[in-house]
């Protein structure tokens, strides 16, 4: 628990001079600038392969990391550049709080595991992933 | 003094009130016809391109590669006029594409074609449905995109905006077809649900015939009672979502099973089938929105012969009104293409190109005549072009690219036959031999008659150009026309309204009054010293000979040195191109929307990048080129298309081919990490073609064509300068196939029909009906469907039921009713999807496509460098396939390639162009021939024409331009020209030999006299063509004008005398 604590604690310390120095590099100029500025902490979660009742292997992602606009469902990615992109996906049945996802998404993949209105693609992240999925590494 | 013709018709004007009338109406009716042509970017092209559809459900590529389009391509050839046929067969159906020639009448095309697929269709085997015919024409491609985007709204509710602006705008006069691309539509799902079904017994096929069977409503008829007529009518329409899930779909027990107990009836989008996004990129002005939105795109076309521009405006108009009201404050409406702009832009570019050049030209004339002669000449080339406007008009050609590069093309030319006339005249005031009037009449008597042969030269030396054939004659023909049309005016308004203009215009110079003696001048001096040495010593003589002589070889030697390439177009400077991405086959949706997104991401970021929008899953609105290519057809799963558009070209540096080039390699980094196809397509200049290289691979068997067709896309991918290197052979498809158990089928009381549909409703859905709504435009379906979730695997499709229909199959006696689970009627085999077969002229084939670009930019030299590498291939068998470049292979025995693509059209229109020439120089030499009753002579005029390769050709060099079509042009046009000069000088020399001069004396001062005017029109030429060197196609044009014109100019004032003293002299010293 207490490893848990420091480590979000460092990640504080390195977040919050890097957001400061953001906000003083804001440079309406250029639409790459302005995104690049934005820096936020987010944790993430491997999208992993689990076994269906068929005896199918098909890859998940928990539920809280979906989000909708209509119709098209969505996940946000974080890359290797650790800049957020939405990625459309198609999604079947739920399996205990995950859902599967049937197309756009790699093994191992990172994707945000808590989607939350206030991210926006192309800003860079700190990813911090969470201990459940470092099991599955 | 005899008058001839030019006399007549001077004497009658030149004092006449009418003629001024005359001009000044011309002006008027011309301007009038500019603004009532109607503008476009493309010109006018009828492709008579006829697609057939020919369904034949169930059937292997190979099967409807025999039985349907075998056959129908065979009929189809027997078409008078018909160019090529092409088919491509895939399972279940085939496309056949006809194309006729270009020219042949559209209607009359599709009757023909018509008739001889339905006098043939008893031949069809049975099973094989109704062919769908659909008429290709350059009309179906949109003018105005207006895409709808917002940061809240999805594409549903996007899509609904958009269908409602397009029912507004279809009110628009001259309005075409009005489209939506993307988005989703509203539909009522039936979301069955298995394990209810199984619960009350009832198979989905059941639920289908239901809800057909409920949504029907009919007038019975009518009844009279008591002297009045009353209607009867019975049964309802679905009107809402809520009908459907009340609907009785069966009894289970006591109780009715309503739909909503088995399924969830949702009204709703329609499942995701596209995905349709557009986004700002790096050149967007500040505080554009950065991010990637969620997009429908609303296409309109134009009706035939109308104006893009005046329609685009009134649609924007017509957008504008509604934004106050019906489209949502948070859509924003951008509009993506605009060809109506584009082509105003074009033709007011192009029309201030003409104004500059005929300025440029009058200051050139100014500097030698006067500025009262410039005004001369100026005042009458607008009345020349005002008059080749209005036959535009009456022809019903269209202001396009085409027409207006047609008068700019003339403008250097139209100007010489007033030039002439008023240099004439003038140096008659000079020489005050007469007064005013006789001497303005004696002028243009001297010249008028060599004035009329010399633009029947030019004439003869553009018009062959009509008959280019194939796809590329409706890009010239306009050319040879309207160039035709405004010499002829040009002659006139010079027989006419510049004697009018010049005899009130220009001033007898004071104080000159001495005897006018032409040796005198400085010309003559000039003259006398350049010409004595060679017409004195035939030593001399030769050795200029020699020199001119290893120039021409010397140029000419350019071309195999490849210092100077062919290619038949350069690139235009376009506002857009366009990436096509193709995913291995099998591909799902969601990951080319991936690939596809991430490229977009990385076109986001190049500098002149204003906006892009992409289309996984659904084509982007097309172009011409896409029109060709059959883009219209890439709606699979595993295709996205990009569009790119640039800032405006004024407001970059780089040109759009540029930047094509320097976006390719990033571009195709993403794609090979995806194992995606991805290729950057340019409009092209000129007509389109399947792709800028294509290889035809024709051979014995499929597997063969594809073993060596794998052989020639690796020595593609390895020659530097081939890009987008693709084949049209899909990817391997995993397809699971469901055999039917046939016997236990039938003990089961099962039919094979009802397995097959029951699949393809769980899988693919079934329209069952539609919704009788009259509130909504797009009309909505009524689908039965298994919810996606349970639809992923073999697992979920073999828990899937049938209902037994007993005794009703007749092979059975068990009861009806019983649901059967699949799993117990089929067996699943794994295999790979078979491959479409392409057929080209009845002939199997197999494409390789690649472009070229950096290396080498011209795919002549592309394909000759690979000619050596592909003879090189081991082919079973064991002979060597020497790549053919002009007919098709004489048979199938041993495997062949042709090139095809632009090559073929490279091919066709050198060659045409090519014959035209030779027309033109057998025309020019009878006209000559005609006037100066003589066969030596004409030939000495002739040599002008080769020596203007000399200049030609190390001009291209030196600009380091393409040798192109347009140079081509250039260079058939300058031979009219050349000729002319040739004919005015040797025409003085003749009419001072038969004053008494003698031979020398007669030649060098000819060669005085008419230097002026020489170089004069020469130099109008040249001047009227500078303004075209910095447009991109029109460049070899002017570089062929230019420096052939220079070159050739100061040749022929030498070179000709010389050679007409030489020939004459033995005639003469006797």
């Amino acid at each position: 628990m207490s490893v848990d604590i420091k480590k979000k604690f460092l990640t504080l310390l390195v977040a919050i001079p890097l957001f400061i120095a953001g906000c003083g590099n804001h440079d309406p100029e250029s639409i790459k600038s302005r995104s690049k500025a934005l820096v936020a902490v987010v944790s993430v979660v491997a999208v992993r392969s689990a076994v269906e009742a068929g005896g199918d292997e098909v890859l998940v992602v928990p539920a809280s990391a979906i989000f909708r606009k209509g119709e098209l469902t969505a996940v946000f990615v974080a890359g290797a550049d650790n800049r957020l992109t939405v990625r459309w996906i198609s999604t079947g049945r739920t399996m205990q709080g995950d859902l599967v996802v049937l197309g756009g998404l790699d093994k191992g993949e990172l994707v945000v595991g808590v989607y939350s209105p206030s991210l926006v693609e192309g800003v860079t992240v700190i990813k911090s992933v969470t201990a459940e999925d470092q099991t599955h590494e | 003094m005899n008058d001839g013709i030019a006399g007549k018709l001077a004497k009658q004007f030149i004092n006449s009130k009418i003629t001024p009338l005359l001009m000044v109406a011309s002006l008027l009716v011309g301007i009038m016809a500019t603004f009532m042509t109607p503008r476009e970017e493309e010109p006018q092209i009828v492709v008579p391109m006829v697609d057939l559809y020919i369904p034949y459900p169930g059937a292997t590529p190979a099967e409807v590669e025999l039985r349907v389009a075998k056959p129908v391509e065979r009929t189809l050839t027997e078409i008078p006029g018909v160019d090529y046929v092409y088919s491509t067969s895939m399972p279940d159906f085939a496309v056949v594409t006809v194309r006729y020639k270009v020219g042949e009448d559209a209607e009359k095309s599709m009757v023909k074609l018509w008739s001889t697929l339905m006098k043939n269709m008893d031949k069809m085997p049975p099973g094989v449905q109704f062919p769908l015919m659909k008429k290709v024409s350059i009309d179906d491609v949109p003018v105005l995109n207006l895409t709808f985007w917002s940061k809240t709204k999805d594409p549903f509710q996007l899509r609904k905006t958009a269908v409602g602006v397009a029912d507004e705008l279809k009110k628009i006069k001259n309005i075409g077809d009005v489209e939506i691309k993307g988005g989703l539509k509203r539909q009522v799902k039936i979301v069955l649900n298995k394990e209810k079904l199984r619960q009350f017994n009832v198979s989905p096929l059941q639920i289908a015939r239901q809800v057909q069977l409920s949504n029907t409503q009919m007038t019975a008829g009518d009844f009279k009672q008591m002297n009045e007529e009353i209607i009867v009518r019975s049964g309802r329409f679905l009107e809402s979502s809520d009908d459907v899930a009340n609907i009785v779909i069966g009894i289970y027990g006591a109780s009715p099973v309503y739909l909503r107990d088995v399924a969830s009836v949702v009204d709703g989008p329609e499942e995701v089938n596209n995905y349709n996004f557009f986004g700002h990129a790096a050149a967007a002005p500040n505080g554009s929105a950065s991010g990637e939105y969620p997009a429908v795109t609303l296409t309109v076309a134009k009706r035939q012969g109308s104006d893009a521009s005046k329609l685009a405006d009134k649609v924007l108009a017509r957008v504008d009104n509604l934004k106050k009201g019906f489209i949502p404050a948070d859509v924003t409406v951008s509009e993506t293409r605009n060809y109506g702009a584009t082509a105003t832009d074009k033709v007011f570019t192009l029309l201030e190109h003409l104004i500059v050049a005929v300025v440029a030209v009058t200051i050139v004339v100014g500097f030698f005549l006067g500025w009262r002669g410039a005004l001369v000449v100026f005042a009458s080339v607008p009345i020349t072009f005002a008059l080749t406007l209005l036959i535009y008009y009456l022809l019903d050609y269209s202001l396009n690219r085409v027409t207006l590069f047609a008068l700019i093309f003339v403008t250097g030319i139209v100007v010489d036959d007033s030039i002439i006339i008023a240099e004439n005249i003038h140096r008659h005031f000079a020489m005050k031999r007469q007064p005013r009037l006789q001497a303005a009449i004696t002028a243009i008597n001297e010249v008028g008659n060599p004035t009329i042969l010399a633009t029947f030269t030019v004439i003869a030396a553009v018009l062959p150009m009509v008959f280019v054939s194939g796809l590329m004659g409706p890009y010239m023909s306009p050319m040879p026309i309207g160039a035709s049309l405004a010499m002829i005016f040009s002659l006139l308004v010079a027989l006419i309204a510049t004697p009018w203009l010049a005899f009130r215009l220009l001033k007898t110079e004071e104080g000159h009054h001495e005897e006018y003696d032409i040796t005198k001048t400085n010309y003559y001096k000039l003259f006398n010293t350049i010409l004595s040495p060679f017409i004195e010593s035939s030593f001399k003589r030769w050795i200029a000979f020699g020199v001119v002589g290893l120039m021409l070889v010397g140029a000419i030697a350019l071309v195999p040195m490849k210092a100077v390439q062919m290619k038949m177009l350069p690139f235009d400077n376009k506002n857009e191109f366009q990436v096509i991405v193709d995913m291995p086959e099998g591909t799902a949706l969601e990951q080319t929307a991936r690939v596809t997104k991430e490229i977009s991401a990385y076109l986001k970021t190049v500098p002149e990048v204003l906006s892009y929008q992409y289309y996984v899953g659904i084509n982007a609105p097309i172009n011409f080129n896409g029109l060709v290519r059959h883009y219209y057809m890439r709606q699979a799963k595993n295709m996205g298309d990009i569009q790119v558009n640039l800032v405006p070209k004024d407001e970059r540096k780089a040109q759009s081919h540029d930047i094509a080039k320097k976006v390719r390699a990033g571009v195709q980094q993403i794609a090979q990490r995806y194992n995606a196809n991805a290729k950057i397509v340019e409009i092209p200049p000129g007509p389109p073609v399947l792709s800028t290289l294509v290889a035809e691979i024709y051979g014995p068997s499929q597997e063969q064509q594809i073993a060596l067709a794998r052989q020639v896309k690796k020595v593609f991918q390895e020659t530097p300068g081939v890009v987008d290197v693709d084949w049209m052979v899909e990817d391997d498809q995993k397809v699971y196939d469901l055999v039917v158990n046939k016997e236990r089928a039938a003990f089961r009381g099962v039919s094979a029909e009802q397995i097959a549909q029951t699949l393809r409703m769980s899988l693919a859905g079934m329209d069952v009906g539609v919704l009788h709504t009259d509130k909504e435009l797009d009309p909505v379906t009524i689908q039965v469907r298994l919810p996606q979730s349970d639809r992923t695997s073999l697992h979920d499709l073999s828990t899937l039921f049938v209902q037994s229909q007993g005794m009703g199959t007749l092979t059975t006696r068990l009861r009806a009713g019983e649901m059967i689970p699949l799993s117990e009627l089929v067996t699943v085999q794994e295999k790979i999807q078979e491959k479409s077969i392409y057929r080209k002229d009845l002939r199997r084939v197999v494409y390789v496509t690649a472009d070229v670009a950096g290396a080498t930019e011209s795919p002549v030299y592309a394909m000759l460098n690979m000619d050596k590498k592909i003879e090189q291939l081991k082919v079973p068998g064991g002979y060597s396939v020497s790549p053919l470049y002009t007919a098709s292979p004489t048979s199938d025995e041993k495997l062949a390639i042709k090139w095809d693509g632009e090559w073929q059209i490279t091919f066709e229109v050198f060659r045409d162009l090519g014959t035209a020439f030779a027309v033109v120089l057998v025309i020019i030499y009878l006209l000559i021939i005609g006037w100066f009753q003589s066969f030596k002579t004409p030939l000495i005029m002739m040599i002008a024409i080769p020596l203007s390769l000399v200049g030609i050709i190390p001009g291209h060099f030196v600009h380091g331009a393409f040798f192109t079509a347009t140079s081509m042009i250039g260079m058939i046009a300058l031979a009219g020209i050349m000729v002319r000069n040739s004919v005015l000088l040797i025409d003085f020399i003749q009419i001072r030999r038969a004053e008494g001069a003698d031979l020398k004396r007669a030649v060098i001062e000819s060669a005085a006299v008419r230097t002026k005017p020489i170089i004069l029109t020469s130099g109008a030429v040249v001047i009227g063509s500078l303004v075209m060197l910095f447009d991109p196609i029109f460049q070899g044009l002017a570089i062929s004008l230019i420096w052939g014109g220079v070159l050739s100019t100061i040749l022929t004032l030498v070179v000709v005398p010389i050679v007409y003293y030489i020939v004459e002299k033995k005639s003469a010293k006797p």
